[in-house]
Parts: structure tokens; sequence; C-alpha cells
């Protein structure tokens, strides 16, 4: 029942560390972004910045 | 079965396209009317809450109303009454007390029989989609469950409406001035609902098939958009009361029926009652699947009834998972509409009932969760997700008891010494708002996963990026949770309070970032899985009991808040502008409220047994009586 993948664990290491890096930049733009628009900016640090 | 394409069908169906017109028409400007009313003002969130007749509030100084001699020719303004003590009838029991039983009873039956037609239709379109007549045996099933429910609604709404003019007949006088002809649209919406229920129900047999499904679906389609109307009509009244606009200070009626209408909480009330309701229904025809599933012994029933059951718990806790989210919208608004009420919901006499709120929103949650896990059994596939069961669990207990600490304690001086505060020094901070918001946010997302591990359970990937997929998610997961509590603990405990508010933001939104990519991604891994078997009616009996916790928790949680919803008015009948002058003109205390409540969702369950014995009574039928008086098989 495991899935059927082509993808070997080298492949799927590399493919995990990717996904936590562009996650992890994703998420950090979004906060800026959620807090900038209620009138609240953030510092590069997410420290407040008003 | 007959098999056309949709576009077809459509094109060849003009009564169809007809009842769809109307809908178009008639019901979506109907429902938008207040955004978009609002959106052509343009203006900003101060001067949109603001009412149209300016409201006067306690200890401030009364707004002079600027009343042209025109606009005073062209309009008899006249004020909301001001009735004493010897207006309100007294008839040897607390009127309040009455009225609050109908209105809670007629809000459980209307919540209950407005949701099952929403997702009955989604249920049959999704059978006409798959040509899997199953949709349709259990969607006409929900639509026998809920049949009583729709006289049972008219007949308690009938006997508030009469306890109303009885017993609060200046209130409702006022009401009727302010209103005007909206009631008669409101009571003819009932003729056209009814005409659409009874040819809805009546004729799924007779429109089965072809063309005449499509016929049927609009049918179903047209009984939602009348009950809904009924349903955002009825909304403007309890927001009225709450916040009142399109008046003046003194309760004359200054704007349109449109202004009257598009106060500052019609539309957060709208969606928040729109879901719930929802969520509601599902947990209600829950508990029917579960009483059947446990009421036989057949296997091919058990099998039905165990499906019927997962279909119900699926909407219930789906719809269940925005509701938190909406709620926040409401009591933001309530918020910038007046402080005072909001203070009052939040921070004053009605703060506790928000810790009780925590204890059976928890209730709800755990026994969703437990149904889930207890339904992988019926599949093999699912022993891979096993071991994250145990995880969710604790997340859900630790989040649970954080959610449930309160802030303030009733304690004796003693107790506050041997504390040595009115605080605890290391709980007291879980009491406060920021851990809540990272407590709810967190068994939102174990409730999620809980869900996508019981999807993925009969089901194999084949696609060859299946494991970046994974990886994706586990990421996503992984930096949502790590963001929200972030956000929870440094902006909630180390910044000003507007980072603090504005801070839930982020983690509401972290939320659904788990939750949609979550749907997103696992669709296109799973798009032609090799699917595994699943064996329907292989669950153990005492998952059927997490099904009859589910409306029990739902029902007394909507009394709950609906006691807090209309004790925010506090001393108003309509909020600055007409005084309750009644026996009853003050907040019950918290006791006298939980008895209340308790006693409405006993009356309200023992209905719905009524409601499920009935819709069993149909289908039921007396064995022949044989010559000797024994039966005949």
């Amino acid at each position: 029942m495991n899935q059927e993948t082509k993808m070997g664990p080298a492949a799927t290491l590399v493919a995990t560390v990717i996904a936590f890096v562009v996650v992890v930049a994703v998420f950090y733009g979004l906060d800026h972004f959620v807090m900038s628009i209620q009138g609240l900016p953030l510092n590069a640090d997410l420290t407040p910045a008003g | 079965m007959k098999n056309n394409s949709p576009r077809q069908l459509i094109s060849q169906t003009p009564l169809a396209i007809l009842l769809w017109v109307i809908f178009l028409v008639g019901f979506v400007p109907g429902i938008s009317g207040a955004s978009t009313v609002q959106a052509a003002e343009g203006t900003g969130v101060e001067t949109r809450i603001a009412p149209v007749g300016r409201v006067q509030v306690e200890g401030q100084p009364i707004v002079e109303v600027e009343v042209t001699a025109a606009d005073a020719a062209e309009t008899e303004l006249i004020a909301a009454p001001r009735p004493s003590r010897k207006d309100y009838p007294n008839i040897g029991v607390s009127s309040r007390a009455v009225v609050w039983i109908l209105a809670q009873m007629h809000l459980f039956f209307g919540a209950l029989v407005l949701a099952v037609p929403l997702f009955v239709l989604v249920i049959e379109l999704t059978g006409m989609i798959t040509g899997d007549d199953r949709y349709d045996d259990m969607a006409h099933e929900f639509m026998k469950i809920s049949l009583v429910g729709f006289s049972l609604t008219a007949i308690i709404g009938g006997s508030l409406a009469l306890a109303l003019f009885m017993l609060y007949p200046d209130f409702m006088a006022y009401m009727m001035r302010v209103f005007g002809a909206q009631w008669l649209v409101y009571a003819g919406l009932f003729f056209l609902e009814s005409f659409f229920l009874y040819t809805y129900y009546y004729g799924w047999n007779a429109f089965r098939y072809g063309n005449k499904k499509w016929l049927h679906l609009t049918l179903g389609l047209m009984l939602n958009a009348s009950g809904m109307t009924i349903m955002v009509l009825a909304n403007s009244w309890a927001t009225f009361m709450m916040a009142p606009s399109g008046v003046n200070e003194v309760g004359a009626v200054v704007g349109n029926i449109w202004e009257v209408m598009k106060g500052p909480l019609w539309n957060p009330i709208n969606l928040h009652r729109f879901i719930a309701n929802i969520a509601f229904g599902g947990a209600v025809v829950g508990a029917y699947a579960a009483f059947k599933f446990l009421s036989t012994r057949d296997p091919a029933l058990r099998a039905h009834y165990d499906w019927m059951g997962y279909t119900s718990n699926f909407i219930a806790i789906l719809a269940f998972l925005p509701l938190p989210f909406a709620g926040y919208w409401l009591m933001a608004e309530i918020y910038a509409y007046s402080q005072q009420m909001g203070i009052t919901a939040m921070g004053g006499i009605l703060a506790w009932l928000f810790i009780v709120q925590a204890v059976l929103i928890g209730t709800i949650l755990l026994a969703g969760n437990f149904y889930l896990w207890s339904g992988m059994s019926r599949t093999e596939g699912s022993v891979r997700y096993q071991w994250l069961i145990k995880y969710i669990a604790a997340t859900l207990v630790i989040c649970f008891l954080i959610w449930v600490t309160p802030h303030t304690l009733i304690l004796s001086a003693r107790e506050i010494a041997a504390l040595g505060g009115s605080h605890h020094h290391i709980l007291g901070p879980l009491g406060i708002m920021p851990a809540k918001n990272i407590a709810v946010n967190l068994m939102l997302i174990a409730t999620f996963l809980s869900f996508q591990i019981y999807r993925r359970s009969d089901k194999v990937a084949t696609v060859s990026w299946a494991p970046a997929g994974n990886a994706l998610i586990v990421a996503i997961y992984v930096v949502a949770v790590a963001n929200i509590i972030f956000a929870g603990v440094y902006y909630g405990y180390f910044t000003n309070t507007l980072y603090k508010v504005g801070s839930s933001v982020i983690q509401v939104v972290s939320t659904l970032v788990v939750i949609i990519t979550g749907i997103v991604i696992d669709s296109l891994i799973f798009k032609n899985a090799k699917t595994l078997p699943s064996h329907w009616g292989r669950i153990p009996d005492r998952a059927q009991y997490a099904l009859f916790a589910l409306p029990i928790a739902f029902t007394w949680l909507m009394g709950l808040m609906g006691y807090v919803r209309s004790s925010v008015k506090t001393h108003w009948h309509v909020y600055t502008v007409m005084k309750d002058n009644s026996p009853d003109n003050f907040i019950p205390t918290i006791g006298y409220a939980g008895n209340m409540i308790t006693i409405v969702t006993v009356l309200f369950l023992l209905m719905v047994l009524f409601m499920f014995w009935v819709a069993n009574l149909g289908s039921t039928r007396q064995p022949e009586a044989s010559a000797d008086g024994g039966a005949t098989v």
C-alpha cells in the first residue's frame, strides 16, 4: 500500500528542503502583507515598525 | 438511467431556465443588497457602521436632528413608544421566559429546516453528476427527516408571534411600523417556500431522471432561495434590535426599508447563521443515522446508515471549521458599533460564558475527531496514518485545556492570599485571548488533519511527484503551526494591543492556508489514485455515540450564544432608541440562563426524537392480522 513513487531518497530530501524554504518564505511574506493591510507595518525581523 | 450532458439538458428545459432567471433576478440582489449599497457608497468602516438615524448614547448630549420643513411635511416622524411597567401584560409567569423558550425553539427548528435542503441539494447534484443512485436516496431520506420539522417550525413560529403581540404589544407595534410591508413579504415567502418544499419532496421520484432531474434540482434551488431569503429578513429584525439603523435618536423612521435592514451587524449575522445552520443540520441528521445504525443488524442497512452518518459528520465538521472566523467577524463588528456592547459580551458578566462555549466547542471537536478516527477502521489503508492519531489527540486535549482556562477566578480572601494574587502565576497568562487564539487555531488544524488522513486512508497515490507533494504538505503544516504560535506569543504578550489584535488575523490566515492548500494538493496527488476497498458498516458501535454528542453540544451552544447575543442589548428592546420597562429588563444571572438553555435544549431534543419517530413511521407497515389473531408476514 505504499505510494508508487519514482523519486529516490535523495530527491525526496532535496524536495523536502526546498519545500520548507519556499513555505517559510511564503509565510514570512504573508505576515508582512496581512499586518500591513491592517495599517500595522513590520520590520524585516518581524518586530512592529509602527 | 438516462444520461444527457448538462448543457443539453439545460437548453432543453425552458421551465428550469425560467426558474433560474427568477432566482438570479429576485434572490441574488436580495442577499447582496446590503453589500452592494455599501460598496456604492464607497465609504470607510466608521461611515458604514454608522446608523442612518443617529443614535443617542447614554451619557452623551442628545444630537439635534435636522428635519427640513419639506421633510416634515412629507413624512410624519413618529418616535418609538416609551411603555411604562403597566403597559406590559402580567400573565403570572415571566413573559421573557415564555418568549425565550418559544423564540429559541423556533430558531432551532428554523436552523434545521433551512440547512438540510442546502446540503440535500448538493448531495442530489453529486448523485446526478456521478450517476450513483445512493446519493439520491440518501438526499431523499435527509429530506424525509426534516419534513416534519417544517410543520414544527411553523407551529412554534406562530406561537412565538402570538406571545410577542400579547406580551410586548408596544414593542411589536413599533417593529411593525419600522419594517412595514416587509412583514407581508415575509409571510408571502412562506407560501413560496411551502410550494417548493412540497413539490421538491413529493416530486422526488416523479422527476428523477433525465431532463426532469434538472427541473427537480431547480425546485430544490428555489426552495433554498426562498428559505434563505426568509432567514435574512428575520435576521434583520434581530440586528435592528441590537444596532438600529434607518431611525433617528428617538426611534422615528427616517430611512427606507433597505436602510433599516442594512444595519452594521446584518451581514455578519447572516454569514454566521448560514454556516452554523449547516453545521447544526448536519449534526442532527447524523444523530438520525446513528439511531438507525444502532437499531438494525442488517449488514446492508448498517452499511447505508454508516455512510449516511459519515456524510452527516463530514457536513457538520466541515461547516464548523470556518465558524469561529465568522463569529470573530461578528464580534469585531459589535465592538466597532459599540465598545460598550462588546465589553458587556466579552469582558463583563457574559465573559464567563465564553469559557462554557469553549467546553462545548471542545466537545464538538473531540466527538467529531473521535468519529473520524473510529471510521478509519473501514479500510486497511488507514494503518499508514494511525500513528498520527495519538499526536492529534494530545494536541486537541492540551489546546482544549488552554481554551477553558479562565482569566479571572471567583476567590475568597484566603484563596487570593494562598494564590499570591487574583491570577495564577503560571496558568494566568493562558486565560487571555492570545493563548486562546493559538489553542483554537491549532484545534482547527488538528481536526483538518484528521479529515485529511481519513480521506487518504483508502487511496494510494500513483503520481510520480507524490513524495514532493507530501513534503510540501508537511512543510505547510509545520510552518503554519510555528507561525500561529509565534504570532500569538510574540505579538500577544510582548507588543502593544493593536499588534496583539492584528496578529490574530495572521493566525486565521495561516489556518486557512493549511486547509485550502491541503485540499488542493491532496486532490492533485490523488488524481487517478488506486482506491482501496472500504467496508461501510465496519465501525465500532461506540462511534455512533459521538454522533449523538454532536447535536446535543450544538443545540446547547446555540442556546448559550443566543442568550449572549440577546443580552448585550441590556435594558433596551431596541438598543438606545426603545427602552425595555418590563419587569424582566435586566440580564438574567448565568445560573438562571443555564437552566433556561437546558430546558430548551431538552425540549428540542425530545421533539427531534418525535421527528425521527414520525420519519420512521412512514416506512413501517403493520403485518396483516391472520384469522387466529396472529400476524402473518
